[in-house]
């Protein structure tokens, strides 16, 4: 086969590129004439458009299959997942550090307590309606304006000390900081059967170390007992509520010890809310780590 | 190359002689044709000079004396035995060294980093790296980048290890070859006659050979008695040649008192002196040469790396596109690090070499049932690509053994049967002058069966005896029956055997007829000198004084015959008068006292070694699939011209240059070249043509037949074939073929008959011998080329759906569709069957009506298949896996909108309460959970749709209906797999954190049923339009 072992020299080979760029004797650019070109662009531009067009029809069909107020499936949202702020993130997940006699140190955690309060002002909620019933809040219709559904008020007032009402500060300064604690919204999730969810904070209590003489935590839990209460269950969805506001739970830990790193975990106590799951740690639960120095 | 060449030629048709020529100057080198000229390289010219001190044989010129004084013998006693240990210790054993093997290593490391390895590699030692920065930013990072660069290393290695296996498989195949029986040779040493293996023969030995045996190494001839060898695996001549002791020329190859190594004796004995052992002798040394002459790559390895390089090409440029834009788009050079990784492993088809190897050795099976036997995977295609055939004539268009094809009796032509098993004689033999036609056939000839073949049928006992008179001693034994007996019942009381002066042999019978006291003398030779010595001609049992219109009549049959390329003999008898030559009578050969003249002539036999019955079929064959047949034979060129024309080489209707002047009777310069189609060429025309006259002979000339051409010329011709741009096939059988068959695009030896030189430097060996074979192998070879064309296609189509997710991801930020670990489930998971089941595919049309690919136009891999799987079926199937893809994330909460640009905060770690399209907020592994479902969608969507890229690649021109849905059931096989893979990975690995894929809703499996459906009604249009519109600009562009 000694003629395809001929090797090109760089030369030639350019000369060949160059002249499959450009044929003056067929007028050819690229191995096609110009004529050659409109018609395979127009080819591609005809084949795509149509491609596109059929693709957009797919995508339309499947819209006009999805009920715009209920996923169709949860299979990934079975248990909602819980979350705290202020979320300051270390190398392993939340991690709480600051000084007490540094203003600096904790002062952006208060601006972030703040500005995620801001939501719940009284302005914010305007538009919800106030809920006294400790049971769940069922709409089968849609009552409220716009063909919504009814959300239940949660104001920031009701985390009392935790508010940022009445200490701007939520405790930090004082070493007894203030953590609010979140549940996740999942449509039409009931977390229970009658009792209203509860948050429950503590130590964590490390299963290799032996247990050492600890006080235990003692939380300050605003509104009292750390629940949520059901009316703000269940929730119908964005189109169906665009008010709706998650109910909060802040807890004000009394006894942190001072100077040493603490893990304390947040566990949302109710029938149907898990926080076993071994693969997610933010399910059911959420744990962090705090550190006050002084 | 060149020297190397140069000393092929040397040696074979010159000898030492011509070595000396061209030292002399460069003007001679002109002669050599197709040979590049390179530097001199010092290694191969010391090997020059090794090789021409080596030639310098003068010990045929040597007497016995000084012969012994050389090697320090005895011609009597022979060596001692401890003086031939010793020298056999000093110069090795008596066999030549196989070729030297690649070590088994480096075979493997090539598979290893062969192909699209390298681009595996890189994307694995990415991987490590992207950790490592990874690391040592944050010591908590992911470990998805390790997993996928151990995963891409366990598909190198993996598909390395398949790799090498399948090749070393097929070696295997081969290496029962070379396991000879071993040799035996008698010696004579410690004035014993021994008999030893032959490897333990040591140069000083005296060694005896008779009649059957192989000569056990190069001798001198010390004493021989009617000794005649075979020189034909040396030098090509079929003629055997007797050897003596004498010193006749001065060339050692030509010298009458030198028997060479693996030639063979035919009858008489021989002792002589072992002047050289192993790979000293002149056949080790061509030997060592065939490995010389390059291997030249095979077109499918050429396709399948310009395949390569194509994919890629693509996979890099894409890559490095990609990677720019990444960076441009401000993303950290880590993320597109990991884009560029996830880009090649997406382009890059993993297990598409291993396929195509399978499919190849698949194709390597059938054709072995078909008597193919492939050595080299590559040559399976290489076949199919053949677009001219250079065969030898003896034994593979031919039965390879003399036949009784003509008789002329009774001024009468008859025809004898001359198939395979001569079992129809359908000749007139009632006349009486065939009766004594037939005792002169069966008396006077000295061949004889070899006992204890009772049971064999006639026509394949075997016969001791030179090949006229085994033919003639079949056809005696076919027609007459027990031959033996009838030459017991007459019995010989005289005999002189055939010799070239005499040019007859005669021998002298009682005859069977006890009333019947007179002597018969049966004569057969040469025609024209049998005639002379008679002086009556038998008719119709009468004898009848010869006459000139009889005399007429002969010449005129013995030109016709001979004009067939048969080889005639012509009988006569006398019975000697009882009154001169009484029962007593004591017949002297040497003085001859009894006449030799004025005998009764009774008929003319010819024979011919007859093409074998398959073989016009498969010429005819071969001319219309487009492949010339080159015929090169060292036989005569009317022989040659005479078979060419039966098996159809030369065409009933064309004519050489000669044949037009002898019809227009006119010299034969004076012909119109361009009117004649063939042409017989003769290695004496050969020799004085230029390269470009050989290159305007082969391209002028449709139909050509080269005779008288020494085995050497054949590697000529193959060049010159090559030049034309030709994938030359060539088959051989003798050792000295092998350069030839090595430098052939497809070396094809013979299984029977070849030697195991030429089996070593052979890509192919057909088991039977038989021309027909080959064609077999072409449509075989061709099948597999589109089989392979529709192979790759298949593979292609899927990496542009592969490809996608990943620019989507980095362009419109969606959740990432597909994981870089999944699509290795889709290449090496689902769809390696499939794509082996292409290769079951049926031809789609008459594949053998079709001209042979060009090896540079017609690529494996061309623009429009490349462009057809990647820019149409590639995108629909990608929308489609699209589609699957946000369907599932709709359902689950995410519309399609709501995705876009949604990647930076899906991917944060510490966003657990991402809000979708209904407001419920998601943790990170709520999120990821879902990811995973989308990759196992996406990998669902892709799945279902390369069911219907696997049922269109079917087929590229015809309906799938028009070629059967059904037929080939392995695809069914192929399809089921395909699912049975997908639902194992999708149901049973999902609790594998590592490989991300999650339990999927049984109804995501049909959400693409619809594209692949489309898919299907796109190609069916496509193949329509090309069938409607043949050359037009559809077909140009949409027919791979």
């Amino acid at each position: 086969m000694a003629a395809l072992q001929e090797k090109k020299t760089c030369a030639q080979r350019m000369e060949e590129f160059r002249h499959y760029c450009w044929n003056p004797d067929t007028g050819q650019m690229l191995g096609r004439t110009l004529s050659r070109w409109v018609w395979i662009s127009l080819y591609y531009v005809a084949f795509y458009v149509v491609m596109s067009g059929l693709f957009a029809l797919c995508i339309y069909v499947l819209m006009s299959t999805i009920d715009p107020y209920t996923p169709d499936y949860q299979d990934q949202l079975k248990s909602p997942g819980v979350t705290l702020r202020p979320d300051v993130y270390g190398e392993k997940g939340l991690e709480v550090s600051y000084n007490v006699s540094d203003n600096s140190s904790w002062a952006g955690l208060t601006r972030t307590l703040h500005a995620f309060l801001a939501g719940y002002s009284p302005a914010a909620q305007e538009d919800n309606i106030n809920c006294t019933s400790e049971r769940y809040f069922f709409q089968e219709g849609f009552g409220a304006p716009n063909h919504t559904k009814f959300s239940c008020k949660f104001t920031a007032d009701m985390l009392r000390n935790c508010s940022g009402l009445v200490d701007p500060d939520f405790g930090f300064e004082e070493g007894k900081p203030c953590f609010i604690i979140k549940m996740n919204r999942i449509v039409k999730f009931l977390p229970s059967n009658g009792s209203a969810p509860r948050v429950d904070c503590a130590f964590l209590v490390s299963t290799d170390a032996p247990p050492k003489d600890v006080e235990p935590l003692q939380v300050e839990y605003s509104p009292p007992n750390g629940t949520f209460s059901l009316h703000y269950f269940p929730y119908y969805g964005k189109k169906a509520q665009p008010h709706y506001t998650n109910p909060l739970v802040a807890a004000k830990f009394l006894n942190v010890p001072k100077n040493t790193e603490v893990t304390i975990v947040c566990k949302i106590i109710a029938e149907y809310v898990t926080f076993d799951n071994p693969h997610d740690p933010y399910e059911g639960k959420v744990e962090f780590k705090l550190k006050i120095q002084k | 190359m060149r020297q190397k060449t140069l000393e092929i030629y040397s040696v074979e048709l010159n000898g030492t002689k011509d070595i000396e020529k061209t030292d002399e100057g460069d003007g001679k080198e002109k002669k050599y044709r197709g040979l590049k000229n390179k530097g001199p390289d010092p290694k191969k010219q010391h090997q020059k000079e090794e090789f021409k001190k080596e030639l310098d044989l003068d010990d045929h010129k040597l007497s016995h004396k000084e012969l012994e004084r050389k090697y320090g013998t005895d011609i009597v006693t022979g060596l001692s035995s401890s003086r031939a240990a010793e020298l056999l210790v000093r110069d090795g054993p008596n066999a030549l060294t196989p070729p030297k093997q690649t070590p088994e290593i480096i075979k493997f490391l090539r598979q290893m980093v062969g192909g699209f390895s390298i681009l595996l590699w890189i994307g694995a030692v990415l991987c490590y790296i992207a950790y490592g920065i990874l690391y040592s930013n944050d010591s908590s990072s992911s470990l998805d980048n390790v997993y996928l660069g151990s995963v891409l290393i366990l598909v190198v290695i993996l598909t390395g290890i398949f790799a090498y296996y399948q090749e070393a498989k097929s070696t295997n195949i081969m290496s029962s070859f070379s396991k000879m029986i071993p040799q035996q040779a008698i010696v004579i040493r410690d004035s014993e006659k021994k008999i030893i293996p032959a490897e333990q023969l040591v140069v000083g030995d005296i060694v005896e050979v008779k009649g059957g045996d192989q000569i056990p190494a190069d001798i001198r001839v010390l004493f021989s008695q009617g000794c005649k060898v075979d020189n034909s695996c040396l030098t090509g001549e079929s003629e055997p040649q007797s050897r003596s002791s004498e010193f006749t020329h001065e060339n050692p190859l030509e010298t009458k008192n030198i028997c060479f190594y693996s030639t063979t004796c035919l009858e008489g004995t021989v002792t002589g002196m072992v002047i050289s052992t192993g790979d000293r002798t002149v056949i080790g040394r061509i030997a060592s040469l065939a490995l010389g002459v390059g291997n030249e790559k095979t077109p499918i390895a050429i396709e399948i790396e310009h395949f390569v390089h194509i994919v890629a090409g693509v996979a890099v440029t894409i890559g490095v596109i990609f990677f720019i834009i990444a960076v441009c788009m401000q993303y950290y050079i880590i993320d597109a690090i990991i884009f560029l990784i996830s880009i090649i492993v997406a382009n890059v088809p993993e297990g598409l070499l291993a396929t195509v190897t399978v499919t190849l050795s698949l194709t390597a099976k059938r054709m072995a049932k078909k008597n193919c036997l492939v050595k080299n995977l590559e040559a399976v295609e290489t076949l199919g690509s053949t677009s001219i055939i250079c065969s030898d004539k003896t034994g593979t268009l031919t039965q390879n053994r003399m036949t009784v094809a003509h008789l002329w009796f009774d001024s009468q032509i008859f025809v004898a049967d001359t198939s395979e098993d001569h079992s129809n004689q359908a000749f007139d033999q009632s006349s009486q002058t065939w009766a004594s036609l037939s005792k002169i056939i069966t008396l006077c000839n000295r061949a004889e069966f070899k006992p204890g073949q009772e049971s064999v049928p006639i026509m394949k006992k075997v016969v001791v005896g030179d090949a006229s008179e085994t033919a003639l001693l079949k056809f005696s034994e076919v027609i007459l029956g027990d031959v033996m007996e009838i030459r017991k019942r007459n019995r010989k009381v005289a005999e002189i055997p055939f010799n070239s002066t005499n040019k007859f042999q005669l021998s002298i019978h009682e005859t069977e007829d006890p009333s019947d006291r007179r002597f018969l003398m049966v004569m057969k030779g040469a025609p024209e000198r049998i005639l002379e010595k008679c002086s009556s001609i038998m008719i119709n049992g009468q004898e009848q004084p010869l006459d000139a219109g009889t005399a007429k009549a002969f010449h005129t049959a013995y030109m016709e015959l001979g004009g067939l390329g048969e080889r005639v003999l012509g009988f006569c008898h006398l019975y000697l008068p009882t009154d001169k030559f009484p029962e007593t009578y004591s017949f002297d050969t040497d003085a001859m006292n009894f006449p030799t003249s004025n005998l009764c002539f009774v008929g003319l036999l010819s024979m011919i070694d007859p093409p074998r019955s398959t073989v016009p079929d498969a010429v005819t064959k071969c001319r219309s699939a487009g492949i010339k047949v080159i015929m090169v034979t060292g036989d005569h060129p009317i022989t040659a011209k005479a078979i060419a024309k039966s098996v159809g080489i030369i065409s009933a209707n064309s004519e050489t240059v000669e044949d037009i002047a002898s019809r227009l009777n006119i010299a034969v310069e004076q012909v119109n070249k361009w009117d004649a189609k063939a042409a017989v060429v003769t290695g004496q025309e050969l020799k004085d043509m230029s390269p470009e006259q050989l290159d305007q002979l082969l391209a002028s000339y449709p139909e050509i037949v080269f005779a008288r051409t020494s085995p050497q010329q054949k590697l000529i011709i193959v060049e010159g074939c090559q030049r034309q741009d030709a994938v030359v096939a060539v088959t051989g059988d003798g050792v000295n073929d092998s350069p030839a068959l090595k430098k052939a695009d497809i070396g094809i030896a013979m299984g029977i008959a070849g030697s195991d030189a030429a089996k070593n430097a052979a890509d192919m060996v057909l088991l039977d011998d038989n021309f027909a074979s080959i064609v077999t192998g072409v449509e075989e070879g061709r099948l597999i080329f589109d089989n392979l064309k529709k192979t790759i296609a298949y593979t292609l189509t899927k990496n542009i759906a592969e490809l996608c997710p990943f620019l989507i991801y980095i362009i419109a930020g969606l959740p990432l569709p597909i994981g870089t670990i999944t699509l290795l489930f889709i290449d090496l998971g689902t769809d390696i069957i499939p794509s082996v089941a292409l290769a079951y595919e049926k031809a789609e049309s008459d594949i053998m009506n079709r001209k042979p690919r060009h090896k540079k136009r017609d690529r494996l891999v061309n623009m429009p298949l490349a462009v057809y799987s990647y820019l149409h079926i590639g995108l629909m199937q990608a929308l489609g896996a699209f589609l699957v893809y946000f369907t599932v994330y709709a359902q689950q909460g995410f519309l399609p909108l709501a995705l876009i640009n949604l990647r930076v905060e899906w991917e944060k770690d510490y966003v657990n309460d991402l809000e979708d399209s209904y407001g419920q907020e998601w943790t990170r592994y709520q999120r990821r959970h879902l990811e995973w479902a989308g990759y196992t969608a996406f990998f669902v969507g892709i799945l279902v749709q390369q069911i219907a890229d696997l049922i269109i690649r079917k087929t590229r021109r015809n309906s799938i209906f028009q070629q059967g849905l059904f037929r080939n059931k392995v695809i069914w096989v192929g399809i089921f797999s395909q699912i049975v893979v997908g639902l194992l990975v999708c149901y049973g690995l999902g609790s594998v954190t590592a490989l991300s894929f999650a339990v999927l809703r049984a109804q995501y499996w049909f959400v693409a049923v619809p594209h692949a459906i489309l898919i299907w009604v796109y190609d069916e249009g496509r193949k329509l339009f090309i069938r409607l519109y043949p050359g037009s600009w559809w077909d140009k562009n949409m027919y791979y």
